[in-house]
């Protein structure tokens, strides 16, 4: 005589696991922000400067290990209008040298006067290519600049 | 895969009394792939958020032609060579190296003996950016305010060569 196992079925309710799960999937989704891609990759060094990065109306210059320098701003109208217009969907233009780089600078600078600067460089530049970005800076008479870092913990 | 399942015992009273009282459907929906869908983009989501922005070092430098008198006194010399060694001296003291792990408790010290102290900071042309950073970071944690970025010029290169009698 072989007796069947009587199959218990057990059903949980999920609903309220669903509820929960929602809720999180909904922030994680308002909240998420991905990130933005560069004009060129960067390492980032890292300092416990803890100003974070304005949202808008930056104009960012890249330095990337290499020593290449790319300009870019975060409005792509004014992008195209600098840069011209195959530039609007880029984040920035690599320049080449360093008094078109102020050229455009100053220009950016009359179309937008609240832009502010940021010099995202790579940790392993050579430091005497920030040096001449911050004499030019000088010399266009931007005083007030940023230098992006990563935030250092502990 | 939604079940549709007839209430308990409703299947069984079918005396002739078909369709009378209105039977309640109660929906049971297996929720079990819906939960998976879910989950994977929560954990997605979860993965790809990033909730660290950036951080700024705010420098403001002097407008051109705008000459700031120093005492030697107050002046503290930070020289950074190409291969990141630090010297640092005090006015016209001679330069002395320093390790990275130390500067903090330096420039704690100097401040205190000196609370109107000015940093200079001189930065070798082939020194890495980082270690530029990483000093005004030190700096700014030490609280001092008045720091300034000179050119590393022959003379310091002069200077630290007498120190190291190479």
């Amino acid at each position: 005589m072989v007796r069947k196992k009587a199959r218990l079925s057990i059903h949980i309710d999920m609903t309220p696991m669903v509820d929960v799960i929602m809720l999180l999937l909904t922030f994680f989704m308002m909240t998420t922000q991905f990130r933005p891609e560069e004009a060129v990759d960067v390492t980032l060094p890292y300092s416990h400067s803890e100003f974070e990065l304005p949202q808008s109306d930056v104009m960012t210059v890249w330095v990337s290990n290499t020593n290449q320098i790319f300009l870019g701003v975060d409005s792509p109208i004014l992008r195209a209008e600098l840069f011209g217009e195959e530039y609007r969907n880029k984040l920035g233009a690599q320049i080449e040298d360093k008094n078109t780089l102020a050229d455009l600078m100053i220009k950016a600078r009359l179309k937008n006067p609240k832009l502010r600067t940021v010099v995202k460089a790579d940790k392993d530049t050579q430091y005497g290519q920030i040096q001449d970005i911050m004499d030019l800076l000088q010399r266009i008479k931007i005083t007030r600049f940023a230098l992006v870092t990563e935030l250092e913990q502990g | 895969m939604a079940g549709v399942d007839l209430p308990a015992g409703g299947g069984g009273r079918k005396k002739g009394k078909k369709g009378k009282a209105k039977k309640r459907i109660s929906i049971r929906i297996d929720m079990t792939p819906m939960v998976d869908v879910i989950m994977l983009l929560l954990t997605f989501f979860m993965l790809t958020t990033v909730f660290t922005q950036p951080q700024t070092l705010e420098i403001n430098i002097p407008p051109e032609n705008v000459n700031v008198e120093v005492g030697y006194s107050q002046l503290l010399t930070l020289r950074v060579t190409a291969d990141g060694t630090i010297y640092y001296n005090m006015g016209i003291e001679m330069p002395q190296p320093v390790a990275f792990k130390d500067l903090h408790n330096l420039l704690v010290e100097k401040l205190q003996a000196e609370p109107k102290l000015v940093t200079l900071i001189k930065v070798h042309r082939n020194g890495s950016f980082g270690l530029m950073v990483d000093i005004l970071d030190e700096i700014n944690l030490a609280s001092i305010t008045r720091f300034s970025l000179a050119p590393f010029t022959e003379a310091d290169e002069k200077v630290i060569r007498k120190v190291t009698g190479a």
